[in-house]
């Protein structure tokens, strides 16, 4: 029996060596990948403020430049605002997390981000930004955590540092791009379009809000909102 | 329940090798001149996940190192010895850890899934599986 015994012992003897090895290797090899990958990354967003946040207001809900919510929705809710005003940080925060969990996660209602930059001459490159980001499905990303991370006005905190630590937060795939696009001369025009269009509207500050559906005519500003129940009741007036 | 013989193991591991070095191929090649892989159901996940900072390690594209990785578990599956065991089960054990990192960063920093991506990692998964089913039952024995 011990003859027949032995070749077993021998084998499981040779396996636990091996297989810890092996397993050794592995850990080793995988702790390795991890490492490198990780170190690429740079932390450019461990600062920022609000990243899980606006990540769980905004998961599953589709983007498209920075319109947000189903693409066919019948009514648009469009707000015009600037990345530097506090109160429309005050909005990000407070008002228009309720009406996209209430109107537009339904489907009932898109929402339109167009930039209207009138707080200083910082405000066009932040809201270049928050477009380049929307032509890789991260806007609304971008737009909520500028938001959140807003600098006092005037402290001349929108810096190219600043601004790539949010597209970073708000997980723009394609950092390089994003880049050349946000100083590309088509976005710059984008934003001093829609600045020119909330003047042709008649809005004169920010944030603005308006609204577009079957139940108005064409683009109609709406009063300053002083609640999200406000906007929503403009949002079923307009469907 | 007896281990299958070591000839059908191996058989297995060189098709889920060979498949792996396929689907790896095909989204090195898709992203080589900037583009990226077609994901089946349509959707942006395969363009966003290729476009992320997470898919070059060191400079190298993450398929690449795909490819390299399932071609030396190819190389294993087709060796006899324990040499070839215990190499095709570290290997597939770096690439199942590797790959459950990536499907994390998928879900909770990029925040998109690639199809093509999930197939590999089922793939290195069934490698795994098949690699320590090998080792296991036959390390020490003769081949």
């Amino acid at each position: 029996m011990s003859t027949a015994a032995a070749p077993d012992e021998g084998r499981r003897e040779r396996l636990v060596k091996l297989g810890s090895a092996a397993v050794f290797l592995a850990i080793v090899a995988v702790a390795i990948l991890v490492v490198v990958s990780e170190s690429q990354t740079d932390g450019g967003n461990t600062d920022l403020e609000g990243v899980a946040q606006v990540k769980a207001d905004l998961r599953g809900i589709p983007q498209r430049g920075l319109v947000l919510g189903d693409p066919d929705a019948a009514v648009t809710l469009v707000e015009y605002g600037d990345l530097q005003c506090p109160a429309c940080k005050v909005y990000a925060e407070e008002i228009v997390p309720e009406v996209i969990g209430s109107k537009v996660r339904s489907g009932k209602a898109k929402l339109e981000f167009r930039n209207y930059t009138i707080i200083g001459e910082e405000s066009v490159p932040a809201g270049a930004a928050a477009i380049a980001a929307g032509e890789q499905g991260r806007g609304w990303d971008y737009v909520e955590l500028f938001y959140r991370n807003q600098g006092f006005e005037g402290s001349d905190y929108v810096t190219d540092s600043f601004l790539t630590s949010i597209a970073k937060g708000a997980g723009v795939p394609d950092i390089e791009r994003w880049n050349r696009d946000r100083k590309s001369r088509r976005v710059l025009a984008e934003v001093s379009r829609t600045t020119a269009e909330a003047k042709s509207l008649g809005l004169d500050g920010t944030p603005s809000f308006a609204v577009e559906g079957p139940g108005t005519e064409g683009l109609e500003p709406l009063p300053f909102p002083e609640s999200a129940r406000e906007l929503e009741e403009a949002i079923d007036e307009a469907g | 329940m007896s281990a299958p013989a070591e000839g059908t193991l191996q058989r297995i591991a060189t098709f889920l090798a060979a498949s792996g070095i396929a689907v790896a191929a095909y989204i090195a090649i898709a992203q080589a001149d900037g583009g990226a892989p077609a994901c089946f159901s349509g959707g942006s996940g395969c363009e966003t996940v290729s476009r992320s900072s997470h898919s070059a390690l060191a400079g190298i594209d993450v398929a690449v190192i795909g490819v390299l990785g399932y071609a030396l578990l190819l190389a294993t599956s087709l060796l006899r010895g324990d040499g070839a065991r215990m190499g095709g089960f570290a290997l597939a054990l770096t690439g199942f850890g590797f790959s459950v990192y990536l499907t994390y960063l998928e879900l909770f920093v990029i925040d998109a899934i690639c199809h093509w991506c999930v197939v590999s990692a089922l793939l290195m998964t069934l490698l795994l599986g098949v690699n320590a089913l090998r080792m296991t039952a036959y390390v020490g024995r003769r081949s």
